[in-house]
This record gives structure tokens, C-alpha cells and sequence, in this order.
């Protein structure tokens, strides 16, 4: 299989992690007017969300590790922070989800909301390659974009859509844990 | 357990159900489009993108932008090698003076100065007694823009190229730091100046009419 298929298949995965987290965005934003909506939500994702974002976080890794290990994309400067963000992650939150664990939200998501910035400068390097230097470093600058899908899922705006996701999901995770607290307090 | 209990239980249980199979659409979907739509993408390219190539002389030390340059004022190595197209091209000693220009097919700023510098090029044509080679250095088949003679062409690039070899010889010869990567050589052979990055139009202009 060749590297754009593969490719092809984690930015549309990518633009689905956009999906989720602009459709919770939205729900949340309106939860005075509409708190049935939001709260349809909350009980629909709630529950599932550490899972959600295990899988997701299981999957960016296995995409990261195919794209520099199979693909042969050296990893530049700035993936190796995001990296640092993400890995862990493959394993923290698979953890907490096979142990229900909804009290960990909050580390899966101070560790995604550090990452997701880098993401973000490393996608606005790609788009404008003088915030970077004026110049190609020899060996691997982080502004070469070694895959465009739909004309603009580069890969580090893969892993700003996961890690978006990710703490989009700790986010729901928590709600749902304090909804479910006031309902047993209650 | 009570019947309450159970109940909820059991919505649990359909729920998860239905977030795995969520899940699994989600990726099997995604999976079926790419299979459908994600072959293909790179060009194969029948001509090699490096070629040998010969230095002659004592290599320029290393450019670092924002210091004096040493290389001002020292003889340039001599180069001799090969085109895309297989004709020979040659940096010699030949009274001319010259505008050297390395560049990476793969690196984002050679990909927004090339199409600059070709416009302007082929509007306003350096110069007769000015020659201009553009060394294509750093080719990397895995890289993105892949091959530089397509790119290139593509361009319209109106100067001779070069194929620098696989180890970028010609580049290091120059002591390249960046790409792009300038050297403007006057007509006895002996270094202008050079400069690493983007350059504007009007500065590259600057450069040349130096050399004249």
C-alpha cells in the first residue's frame, strides 16, 4: 500500500476528529438555549469519550510510527515535541479506559492542550516557512510539508486535529463525571 | 439486582455496542475511501536526478550568514558535470562572470523563489556576458516535489542545471549552509559575495549588476 493511501486514510480520519470536535463545540456553546442538545450529547459521548480518545490516541501514534519507520519521513524538530505529546498518551489513556477510569481526565488533557500549540505553529510554519528562518536547513526543516491531503491536512494538522479531539474528549469525560456525581448525589 | 438496575445495565451495554461499531464504521469507511482514491502520487522518472560531478580546487569554507565572509575575494572551485538532459555543464575558469544558484527541489523557500526568479529571468534576461547555473543539490526521492527536473521544468526555469551527485559534492564544495544558496563570481574567478535564503527580486538584481 502506498504511502498516500495510507496518508489519504489518516487525514480523513483527521477531518473526522474536526468533526467531533466541532460538533461538541457548537453544543456546548448553545448549552443555555438548547440544553437538551447538549445534554443529548453528554449522554450519547459522555460514557465513551475516554475510549474515543484512547483510540485516537492509539492511532495517531501508529500513523506517526508508520509514517517515520515504513514511509521513511524523518521526523523534523518540531514532530519530535508532538511526539512527546502523543505517545504517552497511547498508553495513559488506553489504561484509563480499560479501568473506567474517568477520574484521569485531567492528565490526558494538560498533555494534549501542551502539544496542540506546537501543532499549531508547526501547520503555520508549513503555510508561511519564513516564521521559521529565511533559509533551508540542510538537514530537515520543519517547514517541508511531505504530505498535503484536500489541500490542506499536512501532517502536523493531523496531530492538531488529534490532539484537539483528544482534549475534547477529556473535556466531555469530565462532564459526564460530574453529571453522573450530581445524579447519584442527588 | 433490580430490575432498575439490570435496565441500566443492559443501555450500557448497547451503548458501548454502539460505540465500537461507530468506531469500526468510522475507520473501515475511512479505510474503503483511501483504498479507492489514494493510489498513485509519485511520478517514477526515468532520468537520473543525480549525476557525477567533478570538483576541481580548494573548497570555499563554510557561508554563516551575518559575519565577514571569507570566501570574498578567493578563487571558486571548479565543477564539471551533467545536466538533467545528459549535456555536460561546466564552472570553470572561463573570464565570464557568474551566478551560481543551489537549490533543493523539497525545500519550501526554493519552491517560492524559483518561480519568482524565473518570472523576472525571463522578463528581464541577466546580462549576455553574465552566465547563470543553477546547481539542483540535496535530492531526496522520498522528499516532497520529487524530481527537481520536473519541477524545474515545470517552472519554465530558463537557466542551465546542473545535477549535483547523490552526496551533493558541488554543494559542499561551496560551503552551502541553506538552501537557496548564492554565489555571485566575478570575471577572474573570485567570489562577490554569497548569501543563504530567500532573496527579493530586486536584491538578486543588486547582486548582478555588481558583477557587471
Amino acid at each position: 500500500m502506498s504511502p498516500n493511501t495510507v496518508t489519504l486514510f489518516f487525514a480523513l480520519l483527521a477531518l473526522v476528529c474536526n468533526a467531533f470536535v466541532i460538533g461538541v463545540a457548537v453544543a456546548w456553546l448553545v448549552r443555555h438555549r438548547e440544553p437538551a442538545l447538549w445534554n443529548a450529547v453528554l449522554d450519547a459521548l459522555g460514557p465513551s469519550a475516554l475510549t474515543l480518545a484512547a483510540v485516537i490516541a492509539v492511532v495517531a501514534t501508529a500513523g506517526s510510527l508508520y509514517l517515520s519507520e515504513v514511509a521513511h519521513f524523518p521526523p523534523c524538530q518540531l514532530c519530535w515535541y508532538q511526539r512527546i505529546g502523543m505517545y504517552p498518551l497511547a498508553i495513559v489513556l488506553p489504561i484509563a479506559a480499560l479501568r473506567r477510569d474517568t477520574r484521569a481526565w485531567i492528565y490526558p488533557l494538560a498533555l494534549a492542550l501542551c502539544a496542540l500549540p506546537i501543532s499549531v505553529y508547526h501547520v503555520l510554519l508549513e503555510r508561511y516557512p519564513s516564521l521559521e528562518a529565511g533559509t533551508c536547513d540542510v538537514t530537515n526543516p520543519c517547514s517541508i510539508v511531505w504530505v498535503r491531503h484536500f489541500g490542506f491536512v499536512t501532517i502536523p494538522y493531523m496531530a492538531a486535529s488529534a490532539f484537539a479531539a483528544i482534549a475534547v474528549a477529556m473535556g466531555l469525560t469530565a462532564h459526564a463525571r460530574r453529571k453522573e456525581h450530581t445524579h447519584v448525589h442527588a | 439486582m433490580s430490575t432498575r438496575r439490570r435496565a441500566a445495565e443492559r443501555r450500557r451495554r448497547k451503548q458501548r455496542n454502539l460505540f465500537v461499531a461507530a468506531i469500526a464504521t468510522v475507520l473501515a469507511g475511512a479505510a474503503a475511501v483511501a483504498i479507492a482514491l489514494g493510489h498513485g502520487g509519485r511520478t517514477a522518472t526515468a532520468a537520473p536526478q543525480t549525476r557525477p560531478v567533478t570538483v576541481t580546487g580548494a573548497s570555499l569554507p563554510a557561508f554563516a550568514a551575518g559575519t565577514t565572509d571569507p570566501a570574498v575575494g578567493g578563487a571558486i572551485p571548479s565543477l564539471s558535470g551533467t545536466g538533467f538532459d545528459g549535456r555536460a555543464v561546466r564552472v570553470t575558469d572561463d573570464g565570464k562572470p557568474k551566478v551560481l544558484l543551489f537549490v533543493a527541489h523539497w525545500c519550501p523557500h526554493c519552491r517560492r523563489e524559483v518561480p519568482l526568479l524565473a518570472a523576472d529571468l525571463r522578463a528581464h534576461p541577466l546580462p549576455a556576458k553574465v552566465e547563470m547555473i543553477t546547481i539542483s543539490t540535496g535530492v531526496n526521492a522520498a522528499a516532497p516535489n520529487y524530481p527537481p527536473s520536473q519541477w524545474l521544468a515545470g517552472v519554465h526555469w530558463p537557466t542551465t542545471v546542473m545535477a549535483d551527485d547523490a552526496a551533493s559534492s558541488a554543494a559542499a564544495a561551496f560551503g552551502l549552509p541553506g538552501y537557496p544558496y548564492f554565489v555571485f563570481v566575478d570575471s577572474h574567478n573570485r567570489v562577490v559575495a554569497r548569501a543563504s535564503g530567500e532573496m527579493p527580486v530586486t536584491e538578486f538584481r543588486a547582486h548582478v549588476a555588481a558583477l557587471t
